[in-house]
């Protein structure tokens, strides 16, 4: 097997050994869904604009999922790697350590997808939620979604200085994006300007591209391409600034 | 050829110089110790023959290739083993070796490498269950999986309790017995001077000797003490007439003789001739402790790190 292939091996075993990492991917959105879902479902909502809409719940649950793994697994298990020295042990070695950051991205992928498909699965016939009627614009989405988010933890991960401080950036910035995304104060509540840059914002635009799709309309190419151009900017502000040790 | 070859190496963090002048060769097969206070540059050394670092002045040849430049091929042929590297709490000890043999092209049997580490027992532990000898024991485990011809050990027994530090000796020892170069970092003058062939003594950054342990002794000239209690008052004249005999002291009703390697002979001749009799005889030798005061002209951070345990033996 190759280095790489074990590397992803051992990775995932290492995540499937923390329940709070699990807890956070397969149980928390669909308990989520359950808790807000079941009251609208009764009516008693009768809320107009973004929180009535059918689809804004699932793709605030699939955001949250990637934005978990993205904001706090990814950052925490990069800053563990960095200060246990694991990262340097491996320079040592033949292979680059890199490769273990390509493993950490592509084990949280992976989780974040078998994370997203539970719920959308749960979703579909817990609460009577059509499947995606717009299937590729669905995976576009999610996918750019996704490759924001994952950028910005590594981002958090290359910039803060210990894993403790990970811990912290990470939910520091989680909250705020989930915010704007508009999960307490729904967006069409919000002052214009607000409104302007949470659509935006990296779990607002996932948040609207991704239900968008769901209802069966095409996403807005504008949010879209926010989310590629944070990716990228992320991405290349965290292999400009990590540091190994 | 040697297998290490450093010279003239110079290394900088910004202002700061860590290695100033440190010139070396490691030869195949030999324990070869680099030896020094904190801080004195061993570090930042042994990572620029591992390439982890690249040299601002002189150069350094690993089986005479550049480590930087040929680091893979270096990499497949020196192990090494951290300081203060750590593994994932839920890694298993067997798993962490699989993983890390993957990476070489020359791998070792890994069940042999456990039982002989003294690690069988725990080969399905998770790493956070493991000892501070067993996670040292894992650490040089993992140096040796890829069957290097050079093993770079760095403060391989800090933090270890006596009988932790006593195992870890010998597990150097075997290793070298499989013919491995072994190239040891340490601040424990015991340990160097139990376990090299060589020692090179950095501090701040420059290469104060090199030389084997006895001959770094020799080198300071270091007194052997002779500490006695008498049944009877002995004159210090009579010893002090004796051969290899410098200086005699006394402490209560015991006697300190000084003198050069074979004083302990002449002490004995002078009491048995007069036929008196003594208890508590002890023998101190010259230790590299002295010998690093001695070179470095300075009271030694290191000499104050030394393990105290055994020490005199």
């Amino acid at each position: 097997m190759s280095a790489l292939s074990k590397l992803i091996a051992v990775e995932t075993k290492l995540f499937l050994r923390e329940p709070v990492s699990l807890f956070f991917v397969f149980a928390l959105p669909i308990g989520l869904m359950l808790v807000f879902g079941l009251p609208q479902r009764a009516g008693t909502a009768a809320d107009t604009g973004q929180h009535a809409e059918q689809t804004f719940l699932p793709s605030l649950a699939l955001a949250l999922t990637i934005g978990m793994l993205a904001l706090f697994t990814l950052p925490m298990a990069l800053g563990i790697y960095r200060e246990r020295r694991i990262l340097r042990r491996l320079a040592t070695t033949p292979v680059r350590p890199a490769l273990l950051l390509v493993a950490q991205v592509v084990v949280n992928l992976v989780m974040g997808v078998l994370g997203a498909v539970v719920t959308s699965i749960a979703v579909r016939f817990l609460l009577d939620q059509p499947a995606p009627a717009n299937l590729p614009g669905f995976v576009l989405a999610f996918l750019l979604g996704v490759a924001c988010l994952f950028a910005v933890g590594l981002l958090i991960a290359a910039l803060a200085p210990s894993a403790r401080a990970a811990q912290s950036i990470g939910p520091a910035l989680f909250f705020p994006l989930l915010f704007l995304a508009g999960a307490w104060l729904p967006r069409d509540r919000m002052p214009s300007a607000l409104a302007a840059v949470a659509d935006y914002s990296p779990l607002g635009a996932t948040v609207d591209t991704i239900g968008a799709a769901w209802a069966g309309a095409d996403p807005e190419l504008p949010q879209l391409i926010a989310l590629a151009v944070t990716a990228a900017v992320a991405a290349l502000g965290a292999t400009r600034f990590f540091r190994w040790e | 050829m040697p297998v290490i070859e450093v010279d003239h190496l110079q290394k900088r963090y910004g202002e700061k110089v860590a290695v100033d002048d440190v010139s070396f060769t490691v030869e195949q097969g030999e324990v070869f110790g680099v030896l020094g206070p904190n801080g004195a540059g061993k570090t930042t050394t042994v990572e620029c023959v591992q390439g982890l670092r690249r040299p601002d002045g002189g150069s350094v040849r690993v089986f005479g290739l550049d480590p930087v430049r040929d680091r893979t091929e270096v990499r497949q042929r020196v192990g090494a083993q951290l300081q203060e590297s750590q593994l994932p709490d839920k890694v298993r000890v067997r798993e962490a070796l699989d993983l890390y043999r993957s990476f070489y092209r020359n791998r070792a049997d890994i069940d042999e490498l456990l039982t002989d580490l003294g690690l069988a027992e725990q080969r399905n532990t998770y790493f956070q269950k493991l000892s501070g000898g067993q996670k040292q024991r894992l650490s040089v485990a993992l140096a040796l999986v890829g069957r290097p011809e050079v093993a770079i050990l760095d403060e391989l027994t800090t933090g270890l309790d006596p009988q932790g530090r006593r195992d870890t000796w010998d597990l150097v020892e075997r290793i070298r017995d499989r013919g491995v170069t072994v190239v040891l970092v340490t601040h424990f003058m015991e340990e160097a001077q139990r376990l090299c062939d060589r020692i090179a003594i950095i501090d701040q950054g420059r290469m104060v000797a090199i030389d084997s342990p006895a001959g770094l002794l020799a080198r300071v000239g270091s007194e052997h003490r002779v500490h006695f209690r008498p049944a009877e008052p002995v004159e210090d004249a009579l010893l002090l007439a004796a051969p290899d005999v410098t200086g005699v002291s006394r402490y209560g009703a015991e006697v300190t003789v000084t003198g050069t390697k074979d004083v302990l002979q002449s002490v004995l001749a002078v009491l048995n001739g007069r036929g008196t009799t003594y208890t508590d005889l002890r023998v101190e030798q010259p230790t590299l402790d002295d010998a690093f005061v001695a070179l470095t002209g300075r009271g030694g951070r290191a000499a104050a790190q030394s393990p105290t345990d055994g020490r005199s033996s």
